[in-house]
Formats: structure tokens, sequence, C-alpha cells
């Protein structure tokens, strides 16, 4: 019989333990196949999210990042011409953010206005209907929810007002849009309600155009072109921005959500120590009770290497059916546990917190393998220095 | 009233001497990055390339700890909201009021009464943004809260699991006491005791872990966060309910595995059935 074999068999003599052992392997598994997917998930999930339109640059004002704050970039269009301008970029464009009303029925709904420029944007994607043609100051798109609000569909009229005046209570300004079509934001929260039109009409709606103010400028570079490089001209050009790659967005990220990160790392690491904790005192008491058994197998010309390959194999086998388990298991909580930290106030919809990567499942695998074949390796140890003699005799009385 | 205008402020040193009535408070991390002390002038502006007013640092406070705040590491400073505008070229606008109410009247009641003729703003009470704004720390909650069942979940099956292979190392001991006239219910009941004894200290043990575990991480996040709030919270309900917990579990499966072994023949016990 084989090492796998006579493992598999052993751990069939005792169903309830073998249960009871997978069982614990397959929770400890299951929580570190989570951890593992909560440590990368938050980069792989932010990463994509930025590059969900092929732009890999952000320029926002000093200090800042995308959106986190109210500031804003005066003469925007000029600077959009610069960077256009570099040989390294092959689109670039103006975002403006900013708080806007619409007029539903009688009353005023609060929204989110994007100022945008259709022939360069990356932060929306359209589902229904038509895009925004560049220069098209009498369009807007909005979002499923702002077209729930308003009560419009592509092809409708609405009315947004900007800088309300509560003294005067009225509106400073006013405009009839024709929706052109419905749009996914790809950095709305759940629910938030949208709208976008070109970049000037926004300006006007939300602050003074006169400072052709934006909220961030993107940049997407040209093939063959290096982000770096691009990224480093663009600062050098731009002192008084922050200019920002995906990459360097990303790390801020991770800043910010280091917690998760770190806890990701420690109930990782525990989970492992309790897979590996429960093999090996498995594996410690079933060779204690066995001992006879193995002294016999000695003493009949088994080699010690095959009792040891026998020992191992057995925790093996526990590691892998527990661990098989174990993903079933971590993939049904990671969505139970992503659903929480998704509700998040303000994060992005379509970001994750728990997302499967290849590598780390791969690293979590490999590991967890290792180490609790490993740890087999004390009881394998009792096993092939048992005495012969002592034990067959002790067994005998 | 209250000013809570979010724009992003520039500050940088200065050396002309600043107009006398503009003076800013600093936050202890402001002074210790910019190396800043009280009397020293800055330069404040809107945004980096304009810089036009001069402010003395009239103080440096200590910013009550915030977990909202805590992973955004901003830095903050305080001025008079006439000189605030100023700066932002906003005369005469804030992002918010707060209104102090006379004794008897709800803030319910008060809200309702200014959203009627609100026009360009909306009231809140403060409990309803204090609801709001703790939404993150509700989530943060749900979380830990569902990563303490799946340990729970984790640590029932290993205790379960160590108890029962604890209880079968006994079979020759019990076989033993089965053989000299011992009844089931004595080796039952004293492998319960066993299993409840151990659960105890392992309690305990696992209480004392964690209290330095908690001291761990609240010195480690104070540390890398530079804040005093408290991130690990051991209060005595929280050690009571996991050492009755485990208590409950350990007891709970040392009786399943002693049933199985008394329900056992001596002779199957022995080893010789």
């Amino acid at each position: 019989m084989t090492g796998l074999g006579w493992g598999v068999k052993s751990l069939g003599r005792h169903p309830l333990r073998t249960a009871l052992s997978l069982a614990g392997i397959a929770v400890a598994s299951a929580m570190l196949l989570d951890m593992v997917m909560l440590s990368g998930g938050i980069e792989k999930s932010f990463s994509d999210l930025l590059l969900a339109r092929g732009y890999q640059i952000r320029l926002t004002p000093k200090g800042t990042l995308p959106f986190d704050t109210e500031a804003s970039i005066g003469g925007a269009s000029h600077a959009v011409r610069t960077i256009r301008a570099d040989s390294g970029v092959e689109a670039a464009g103006a975002v403006l953010g900013t708080s806007i009303y619409g007029r539903a029925h009688d009353s005023l709904v609060t929204l989110f206005g994007y100022g945008i420029q259709p022939e360069a944007q990356g932060i929306y994607q359209v589902t229904a209907g038509a895009d925004l043609a560049p220069g098209d100051t009498l369009g807007v798109l909005l979002s499923e929810t702002a077209a729930q609000l308003l009560g419009a569909a592509p092809g409708d009229t609405v009315t947004l007002v900007g800088r309300l005046d509560p003294q005067m209570a009225d509106a400073a300004v006013g405009r009839r849009l024709a929706v052109r079509g419905e749009v996914r934001w790809i950095y709305d929260y759940r629910g938030q309600p949208s709208v976008g039109t070109v970049l000037p009409v926004m300006q006007r709606l939300g602050r003074d155009a006169a400072e052709d103010r934006a909220s961030l400028l993107l940049v997407k570079v040209a093939d063959g072109a290096a982000v770096e490089d691009v990224a480093a001209r663009l600062r050098e050009r731009f002192p008084h921005l922050e200019v920002s790659s995906v990459a360097d967005l990303v790390v801020q990220a991770k800043r910010r959500l280091v917690y998760f990160t770190q806890l990701s790392y420690v109930l990782g690491g525990m989970s492992l120590i309790v897979a590996v904790l429960l093999v090996g005192t498995l594996l410690t008491i079933t060779v204690n009770e066995r001992l006879g058994e193995i002294a016999t197998l000695r003493a009949i010309g088994v080699s010690r290497g095959t009792i040891v390959r026998q020992v191992f194999a057995e925790g093996t086998a526990l590691t892998v059916l527990g661990a098989g388990f174990g993903i079933v298991l971590g993939l049904a909580t990671a969505e139970y546990l992503d659903a929480i930290l998704t509700s998040f106030p303000g994060l992005p919809a379509s970001f994750s917190f728990f997302v499967p990567r290849a590598d780390t499942l791969g690293l979590a695998a490999l590991v967890l393998l290792v180490t609790g074949s490993l740890a087999g390796l004390y009881p394998a140890w009792l096993a092939s220095r048992a005495p012969i003699a002592a034990t067959l005799r002790a067994e005998a009385t | 009233m209250i000013s809570a205008l979010c724009l992003t402020l520039a500050l940088v040193q200065a050396t002309e001497p600043p107009h006398p009535s503009t003076g800013i408070a600093i936050e202890r991390a402001v002074a210790e990055q910019l190396d800043l002390g009280v009397g020293d002038t800055v330069r404040l502006g809107a945004a980096p390339e304009s810089l036009p007013h001069l402010a003395v640092v009239s103080a440096i406070y200590e910013p009550r700890p915030d977990p909202a705040e805590v992973s955004r590491r901003s830095l903050r400073v305080r001025l008079h909201l006439p000189d605030l505008a100023a700066v932002l070229g906003a005369p005469d606008r804030v992002d918010r009021f707060g209104v102090g109410l006379l004794p008897g009247v709800t803030p319910d009641s008060a809200a309702a009464v200014l959203n009627r003729s609100a026009f360009g703003f909306r009231a809140h009470p403060s409990a309803t943004i204090a609801s709001e704004s703790s939404q993150t720390f509700k989530v943060v909650s749900r979380f830990h809260r569902a990563i303490a069942v799946i340990t729970i979940v984790a640590s029932a099956v290993f205790l379960l699991c160590i108890m029962l292979l604890k209880v079968e190392e006994r079979r020759l001991d019990a076989a033993v006491m089965r053989f000299v006239g011992v009844r089931r219910r004595t080796i039952f009941g004293a492998l319960v005791l066993e299993a409840a004894l151990i659960a105890v200290l392992g309690s305990a043990l696992g209480a004392g872990l964690a209290f330095l575990a908690g001291a761990a991480t609240n010195a480690y996040y104070r540390e890398f966060f530079d804040t005093e709030l408290i991130f690990s919270l051991i209060t005595p309900r929280i050690v009571l309910f996991s050492v009755c917990l485990s208590l409950l579990l350990g007891v709970a499966a040392g009786a399943l595995a002693a049933w199985r072994l008394v329900r056992t023949r001596p002779m199957a016990l022995w080893g010789r059935a």
C-alpha cells in the first residue's frame, strides 16, 4: 500500500475525529483564503478601477487626491491643451465635480454634477442612449439613480440649476438640457444621483466659469511611452499640481486601508497556526495510539523512512482534504464579507475588497500544504523513534 | 457659527512681517512637519501657486482624536472665519451653521420648522448627522462581528477536536475503572469535570493572551497613526462572554467524547475486543 493510501485508511479508522479535524482545517483554510484575498484585493480592485478606461495619470490640486477635497485646478482648458501637446500623451481631459440640483416636479433634488470633455473622458460608460458629442452644450448624461429621481429617460428634457441663493430663494443659474444617454459613472457609490454635461456647462452651473476650474485632469499615455516618464515630465511642467500615476494612487489607497491589509496578515497567520496545530495534534495522538502497530511494522522489516512517509502522507491528506472544503467555504464567506465592507459610505460601487488572484491564492495554497505537511514532522519523528522491543512488550501486557 | 470650509490651504513659511490681525492655530502634526513654532510667520493661499496672505502662528493645538480622520492624516489649521473667508476669496460664505436651541425645543421640531422655509440649505438634528457620519464605523463593526463569528466557529471546532482527542487518550484509564467496578456515571462525570477544568485554564490563558495582544495592538496603531485613540478594548463583558463560551463548548465537547467512551465496552477500550 502507498503512503497516501495508508494515510487515508488510517484517517478512516476514526471518522468523528477525522471529520472534526477536517472541519477545523476547512474553517482555518477558509479564513486564510479570505485574508489572502483581502490582502491583495484592495490593490487589484483599486488598480482595475483606475484603469477602467485606460487613463494612467491623474493631475489634481497639490497635496490632494482625486475628489478628496473641494480644491480645484484653475485654467483647466489651457492645462489640458499643454498636456495633449506632449508626445507621450494619447488623450487628456478635464473633469469637474460639483454639487448641483435638478427640478423634479415642484421640488429640487440634490445631484452630483460631472463636467467632462467627451472626447477624452475616463469616468463613465454609456449604458443606454448616446454619448455626449464634444461641445454639446445642450445635452446631459444621467446615472440610473438620477434618471429615476428626475423621472427622465434618453430623449427627455430636464432642468438643472446651480448656486442656490437662500436669501433670494432662487437659483443663480439654470439650464434646460436634453438627456442624451444613461451612463454608469465608474467612481460613483451605490445609488449616487449623478449627471454629466460638457465642462463649460457644469462650470457655469457649479461655480464661476470665468476661472475655468476642474477637479482633476486625466491623462492616457500613448502606446510605447512609459507612464512614469510622462508623469515625470508633467511634474516638471506643472509643479503646482499633484501628478499621480495609478501606482502612486494605489499606494495612497493602501495607506488609507492599511488597517484591513494588516488585519488580513494577522488573521491569515492565525488561521495557518490553527491548521498546523490541528494537524500536528491529531497526528501526534494518532501515532501515540498506534505505536504498537508501528513497532510491529518495524519488526517485520518496514524501514523508518517508510513510516515517516506514511505519517507525512496522513498529514498531507488531512491538509489537502480540509483545504478543499475550505476553498468552497472561503469563497462563500468572502462574498458575505465583501458585501459588508463594500457598504462603506462613499466607496465606488464597483470596488471590491476580496478579489481572487491566481498568484496570491497559489502561494497561500502552497504555504498551507507545506506547513500542514510539516506539522506531521514531530509525530513522524516520534513514530520513527519508537523502540521496537519495548513497545511490543508493552503492547503484549 | 461654525465654519468648515474644506478647501485645501497651501501653507509655507514666510519671512515678511504679517498683518497684525491675522492669527492662525496649527495642529501639532503641522508644527512638527513644517518645523513651526508660536510666533512664526506663514504664507497662506487657496492654491500653491498663489499664497498672498501672511499669518502668525498664535497657537499650536493637539486635535481631539477622531477615528474618522485617523487614516486620512489630514493636516489642519484653524483661522477666524473672516480670515479664512478672505484667504479663500469666499466672503460671507460658510459650509454649515450650528444652532443652539432654547430649553424645551426639540431638535426634530426645530429642523422641521427650518426645512419648511429652506431654500439652498437643509437643517439636520445633530443626532441624525452623528448617525450618518458613524456609518463607516457601523460597517467596520459589522465586519468585525462577521470575523468574530468565523473565529468562534473555528475555535469551537478546534476545541471539540482537542477535547475529543484528550478524552480518547483516557481509554485505558476508563477501561481499568470499568474493570474495577467504577460506574459509568462516575467516569462520565470525571471526564466532563476534567474537560471543564481544561476549558477554564485555557480560557484564563486565552484572556491573558488577549490582554497582551490588545496592548500590543494599541501600542502599534497609536504609534502608527500618531493618535491617542484606543484600537483594542477588552471589557469585562467580553472576557466573561469568552470564558463562558469556551467553558460551554469545552464541557459540551468533553461530554460528547465522554459519552462515546462510557458507551464502549471495557474490553474494546482495553483494545482486546
